[in-house]
């Protein structure tokens, strides 16, 4: 009966993607070659078991074949399971056409040092004009790695204007909204958490008034931009002089903080691991994240995750760094026999919101439905609760493509894309966007200097001892570590880097 | 004997009685000890499952819920089809992956055992070689899904623990004890080598097959491993990887946040995995109770001459 049941569906899966195909050509042509002959393009990313994938994949492909004539087949692998998939998929030579790749999943480095990707600069110029015109060419220096671009960036948020989050419903029972909004430095938020404390005492559910304060000492949050370890940049030093961010005068004062909010009792003395933080806060025992990345349209998707409204501010200057600008790539596999066909794939994706979106949030009429076209607000299809219930919803717009051409999914994120690109246009490029340290001559020091870094650090982070004892000591166990080799090597990587750029 | 000696003798057995005892109450203190130490994590999980999520978050684990809830259950139970499906595929693999796995290492092992075999030299160091060396994972990997193609199918999940060389070796030590005089009788009477192997071998190895079998059993049951390399789709996850998948995709959720993306909603809730871990372990440490006695008799197999 399992399997009948299966046939079935099978069968309506197939007819209501060729019925969707047709609603969706815009210019078919003529001589449409049978899709079975052609080319089928192997796409590889992290992501759960969507219901309708076969679907997805049979519109899209129909979509491709008239476009670029080739098919698509998308292999999502489970996020637990991907890092180990890949690398087995890359290491045995397992054919496939793109993959999902980042500096903190399916290693984008590595890749690039194995030559599990090929270089793809001719390859976007060619095949991929809009997407490659998309964006400016000091945006894609950043995806270089000896000289070659070996990833497509998605455009996305770059920068990471870090401020405070604050839950909505407690900040108006303080009654402090308007000093809230007009913050402009972490120091003003002070008083704010004061009063959420003194809330929070009286409060049976609320707790504390947040949770973790280690992302204030978050190098970006203070205008540099981190290398490697402890080593930084200030951005607005042009001649990129690496320092010890830990020995910086913004250093002191988000540790000063950090150890005066944690004494006043805003914070809990044992930091939890992540997936009870998120707990936590999802059961309401804090109100404020003291800082995160504030984006245009993040407050929705905070409240959609952890059930809370929030209000939100930047503080921290927006900086253009290379870690913010190649957050999420896909590569192209030294194992592809059409990576032509992958890389006019990638512009199709990255340049034809009907494409993208078919990938990122289903199909019209079957997944979604228009709420507003001209704003392009969409809702969960045929009455569906939310988007979770339809059948697919891989919510990894930022994994496929250009997410400004995503479309909305809640009223209050209208606008948010252009207004993401305007804060990635109006970012000041750290001076060593594009610059990548390869730490492979001083493996050792990086070892020891991320153990004292763990060891003595993390304290300061925590505000678990006092700030000038923690930070002396810091920086006498960074020095024996051999910090002072590590920087000396990166200095020196930089400086021809710099000279190399200049000619 | 005189009165003294006899004096004497009852205060030695007295002090020797005092001295077993001590001696028995100290070891019985420190298995006591490791067996809390092993039973209270577990007990912990369990507890965790039947309390509020709130509860918990706010007052952390306890061995007794701080406040008692089944929401946890309920929420699994809503829609069970992810768990029901992988404790068929567990069951599925254990019960027949187990049957074939014993029955190839005991003929294996048997050829092995009998030195009249021609080939017992080579086919020997053909099998043991393989416990020296192996030639790692990408080879594996790519026997698996270029030569057997069997990446995506029960096979995959089958296949990997069919021979196990350190049963084998434990096996053929034991046939290789069995006297030959048996199979010079049974030869006698008429019967063939298969004969031999079915009614004299086999009933005679009861319990090393049945010590294997447990081991093998586990093997595929709490095998994670094979899953994680070979198997995408869902419909072939068995309970272990279920539960690891859960785990770790929870832990990447928080990798994509760290550069300001946010998923929503695919990380169930602590109680929830808690539950989830419950379900998956209760009837195999049910199973584990009942061939107890096996693996007991088992541990004493490596005693043999």
């Amino acid at each position: 009966m399992h399997t009948i049941f299966q046939k079935r569906k099978v069968v309506q899966v197939v007819l209501l993607a060729i019925a969707l195909c047709l609603t969706f050509s815009w210019s078919p042509k003529a001589s449409v070659m049978a899709q079975e002959d052609l080319p089928r393009l192997v796409y590889i990313y992290p992501g759960g078991a969507q219901e309708d994938l076969a679907l997805v994949q049979e519109a899209m492909s129909a979509y491709m074949a008239e476009r670029i004539g080739a098919t698509i087949e998308l292999r999502p692998i489970e996020w637990g399971a991907y890092n180990d998939q890949i690398g087995l998929i890359n290491a045995s030579g397992e054919p496939y056409d793109i993959a999902f790749t980042a500096p903190w999943i399916n290693n984008y480095y590595t890749n690039v040092t194995e030559e599990y990707f090929i270089p793809l600069d001719d390859l976007l110029a060619e095949y991929a004009p809009n997407y490659w015109a998309s964006m400016t060419p000091e945006t894609w220096e950043a995806a270089r790695v000896g000289g070659s671009i070996y990833g497509a960036i998605n455009q996305q948020i770059f920068v990471k204007p870090f401020g405070p989050y604050i839950r909505t419903d407690i900040l108006e029972a303080v009654g402090l909204v308007e000093e809230f909004e007009a913050l402009t430095s972490y120091e003003d938020l002070a008083p704010i958490l004061a009063a959420v404390q003194e809330y929070a005492d009286q409060d049976d559910v609320l707790t504390q008034a947040t949770y973790n304060l280690a992302p204030l000492n978050v190098a970006e949050n203070w205008g540099y931009d981190p290398i490697a370890v402890d080593l930084v940049v200030d951005t607005t030093d042009a001649t990129a002089q690496v320092q010890i961010y830990s020995q910086t005068e913004a250093y002191r004062t988000a540790s000063q903080l950090i150890r005066d909010w944690y004494l006043a009792g805003y914070a809990p003395s044992d930091v939890a691991v992540w997936d009870e933080m998120d707990a936590a806060w999802t059961a309401g025992l804090y109100a404020v994240r003291v800082s995160d990345i504030v984006k245009p349209g993040g407050n929705a998707e905070v409240a959609a995750r952890w059930g809370w409204e929030v209000t939100s501010v930047a503080i921290a200057e927006p900086v253009l760094t290379t870690a913010g600008v190649i957050a999420t790539l896909n590569g192209v596999s030294y194992t592809s026999e059409h990576p032509e066909l992958a890389v006019a794939f990638l512009e199709l994706l990255n340049s034809d919101p009907v494409f993208y979106n078919m990938l990122s949030k289903g199909l019209e009429g079957v997944h979604w439905e228009w709420a507003d076209q001209d704003a392009k607000l969409i809702r969960p299809a045929n009455g569906a609760a939310s988007f979770a219930d339809t059948g697919y919803n891989p919510n990894t717009d930022w994994m496929f493509g250009n997410v400004f051409n995503a479309y909305y999914t809640d009223v209050t994120q209208v606008g948010a894309w252009e207004a993401t690109a305007e804060l990635n246009r109006n970012a000041r490029p750290s001076p060593i966007l594009g610059f990548t340290f390869d730490g492979s001559a001083v493996e050792t020091e990086l070892a020891s200097v991320s153990a004292v870094l763990q060891e003595f650090g993390n304290p300061l982070g925590s505000g678990l001892v006092d700030v000038d004892e923690g930070i002396a000591r810091l920086q006498e166990e960074l020095q024996n570590a051999g910090i002072e080799v590590v920087r000396a090597e990166m200095q020196r990587q930089i400086d021809e880097w710099l000279a190399a750029k200049a000619e | 004997m005189s009165h003294t000696s006899n004096l004497r003798e009852l205060r030695r057995q007295d002090t020797d009685r005092v001295m077993s005892f001590l001696g028995r109450f100290s070891v019985h203190i420190a298995l006591i000890i490791f067996s809390l130490c092993c039973l209270t994590p577990l007990l912990l999980i369990i507890s965790a499952s039947f309390t509020d999520e709130i509860a918990l978050t706010r007052n952390g684990y306890s061995l007794i819920p701080s406040q008692f809830s089944t929401e946890a259950y309920d929420l699994i139970f809503k829609n069970p089809r992810a768990i029901l499906q992988s404790y068929a595929i567990t069951i599925f693999i254990t019960v027949v992956g187990t049957t074939i796995a014993v029955t190839i290492m005991s003929l294996l092992a048997y050829a092995l055992s009998r030195k009249e075999f021609v080939l017992r030299k080579p086919l020997s160091f053909f099998v043991f070689f393989t416990m020296l060396f192996n030639g790692g994972i990408v080879p594996y990997y790519i026997l698996m899904t270029q030569y057997l193609r069997v990446q995506d199918t029960i096979f995959a999940l089958l296949l990997p623990y069919f021979v196990v060389v350190f049963y084998v070796l434990i096996l053929r030590t034991y046939f290789a004890a069995l006297p030959e005089e048996l199979f010079d009788a049974a030869r006698v009477d008429g019967a063939g080598e298969w004969r031999i192997f079915f009614s004299i071998v086999l009933p005679l190895a009861k319990p090393a097959l049945a010590t294997i079998g447990l081991f093998t059993a586990l093997n595929y049951w709490n095998d994670w491993t094979t899953s994680l390399y070979f198997i995408r789709d869902s419909n072939l996850y068995p309970l272990q990887y279920l539960l690891y998948i859960i785990q770790s995709n929870a832990q990447a959720m928080q990798l994509q946040s760290a550069v300001g993306n946010i998923t929503v909603g695919e990380v169930p809730t602590q109680t929830a995995r808690m539950a989830m871990a419950v379900l998956a372990t209760g009837p195999a440490a049910l199973f584990f109770l009942f061939f107890q006695r096996y693996l007991i008799r088992g541990v004493t197999l490596g005693s043999f001459k």
